[in-house]
């Protein structure tokens, strides 16, 4: 395994995550939306957080790069939290058009972010981690799934 | 290391949208010239109106958009950021938007030095373009599919504009070429050589992640792009030495990528995780749905003499890949980049002080499918003008300027809550005296 691929994964369950939602408030279900929703909320949060504790900090650390494509990183996951929050409250107060706005928005920027994590940042964590995939790895792995 | 240096920021605002917003107005333009041109301009697909209203749809409509949207997505998949992104795009979009205009009045007038200006302009947009991208992407490793297409495009477009310009100065009169022939292979290599090949790269991203739907199949990866331009390259080569039953065979190749692609779109769409469609998700469906619709046709000209002998026949095919097909794949992807990067501007502007509004209040999605509606009708309307011109190409010309006004005023209407939100970030104390 690489970090490439055991990030992209974790992707892919966020985005399942967020299409559970989508698929309640399709048929209505807004207790079902909001439970959906709360899954989905932490398990950005988790990714968010493995990134952020565990492997940017030992890629900046190997790097000597700070303010280079983490710094950029950190500043999306920021955004995203901002509209994670708006979408929460949207589904708070049952306003479908609004959650379905901020929810868009949250889509393109989730994607965005993880094309240039998934072509760009992943590969040079597997260029300058390599060796400390092992001690690494586990413990993103319980902060994903604790 | 170049792309680790150049990782950071999406390219200024007006770097990609001077070309989205320009994009429409040359679309309405060509509505407004098939008014003018009335039904004689259907006669053929050589008439000079015909030939200034597709030129008005590929280069003034299709190409700006292309463009505007490749400066801002290259830094995003590829990690590949143009130098001086606003200067490359003021001049490209400049040079471009002139030297369409130029080219459309070249083949109303038929005058060699129309032709001349307009081939200048236009080469030199398509060079300063093709050689930013090309440096942009010198170096970057090819990580993924699109990012090897993305390359490959620009080897489809520079054949492309080599083969225009080379005609538009033949037209000059410095030497001959056989022209219908390579208006064939020029048309070609724009249809499938660049427009396939860039959308392919961009579809590998896009459709699975905007869509939710699983991968494209791996046959769709970079070797589907590379067989895509040695198809074009093989049949124009046979088409010049052996012409006959081989080159028909030759081209038939070529002509089977872009169904091949549709199909699998559409597939793939169907497959989608997202619980109803969205407008975007309605104008790749029509697109692909036309594309089909154009191998069909194209392939019944050639098996069938009636279809074949047809005048109207070139003329429907060319309505379906560039109204039913470009033109609504275009659109679709418009209308979600133009809101994202205007809420992702203002987001960024606010700086935490003040919310942007969502994207779909920023382009309203009722409008979107309003403009949908109408788009539909102008690519119907223009497809049956090709077969009774005298009844409909008045309803088609007007049903084409609504649609496309249409897609310039919800644009606008982008743009308006872009500005009304300026002012207010504006009015609010700056961002690092709220941080102290």
């Amino acid at each position: 395994m690489t970090f490439r691929e055991l990030m992209s994964g974790d992707h892919r369950h966020c985005d399942d995550c967020f299409v559970a939602v989508e698929s309640a408030l399709g048929r209505d279900d807004w207790a079902g939306a909001t439970q959906a929703f709360a899954v989905y909320e932490r398990a950005m949060l988790a990714h968010f957080s493995a990134e952020e504790s565990l492997l940017f900090p030992e890629f900046e650390a190997r790097t000597g790069m700070r303010m280079g494509p983490t710094q950029v990183m950190r500043n999306e996951h920021a955004q995203m939290r901002e509209l994670i929050e708006a979408a929460a409250s949207a589904l708070r107060e049952h306003d479908a058009v609004d959650y379905s706005g901020y929810a868009e928005t949250l889509l393109i920027m989730m994607q965005q972010h993880n094309m240039k994590e998934e072509n760009i940042l992943y590969p040079m964590c597997d260029e300058h981690l390599r060796d400390a995939y092992a001690s690494l790895s586990a413990r993103i792995e319980s902060t994903l799934h604790p | 290391m170049q792309a680790l240096l150049s990782y950071d920021q999406s390219p200024p605002m007006a770097a990609p949208f001077r070309f989205f917003l320009t994009a429409p107005l040359f679309a309405v333009l060509a509505g407004a010239l098939l008014l003018w041109g009335g039904p004689d301009a259907l006669a053929s697909r050589w008439t000079p109106a015909i030939l200034a209203v597709v030129h008005l749809m590929t280069v003034g409509f299709m190409l700006q958009v292309m463009l505007g949207a490749l400066v801002q997505i290259l830094p995003v998949v590829a990690g590949a950021n143009l130098e001086r992104p606003l200067w490359v795009s003021a001049v490209v979009h400049a040079a471009m938007t002139i030297g369409t205009l130029f080219l459309a009045v070249a083949f109303l007038s038929f005058a060699p030095y129309w032709f001349a200006a307009a081939s200048a302009f236009l080469g030199f947009a398509a060079l300063v373009f093709i050689v930013a991208a090309a440096a942009s992407l010198r170096g970057v490793p090819p990580t993924s599919p699109t990012i090897s297409g993305l390359k490959l495009a620009l080897v489809g477009l520079s054949v492309t504009v080599a083969l225009g310009v080379a005609m538009a100065v033949s037209f000059g009169g410095s030497f001959s070429l056989p022209l219908l022939q390579v208006a064939d292979y020029h048309a070609a290599w724009g249809f499938v050589g660049w427009g396939l090949v860039l959308l392919t790269a961009v579809a590998l991203v896009v459709v699975p992640m905007f869509q939710l739907t699983p991968n494209y199949p791996n046959v769709f990866g970079a070797r589907f792009m590379v067989l895509a331009l040695a198809a074009l390259a093989v049949w124009n080569a046979v088409d010049l030495f052996w012409p006959g039953p081989w080159a028909t065979l030759a081209a038939a190749v070529v002509v089977a990528f872009p169904p091949a692609f549709a199909t699998a779109t559409l597939r793939l769409q169907q497959r989608s995780k997202r619980p109803r469609f969205d407008p975007s998700q309605h104008f790749w469906r029509l697109a692909m749905l036309s594309t089909l619709l154009a191998a069909m046709l194209w392939g019944a000209a050639v098996g069938f003499d009636t279809v074949g002998e047809w005048q109207g026949w070139p003329l429907l095919f060319g309505t379906l890949v560039i109204f039913g097909a470009f033109v609504s794949v275009i659109t679709g992807m418009l209308y979600k980049i133009v809101p994202f990067l205007i809420w992702l501007h203002l987001q960024n502007l606010g700086s935490g002080r003040l919310m942007a509004p969502n994207m779909k209040k920023i382009i309203d999605e009722a409008a979107m499918t309003r403009q949908l509606r109408a788009h539909g009708v102008a690519c119907l309307l223009l497809a049956l003008a090709t077969v009774w011109p005298e009844a409909l190409v008045y309803p088609a010309g007007i049903a084409l300027i609504v649609a496309q006004g249409w897609l310039a005023l919800n644009l606008r209407a982008g743009m308006q809550v872009y500005s009304a939100h300026r002012r207010k970030l504006d009015a609010l104390p700056p961002a690092s005296m709220q941080l102290g």
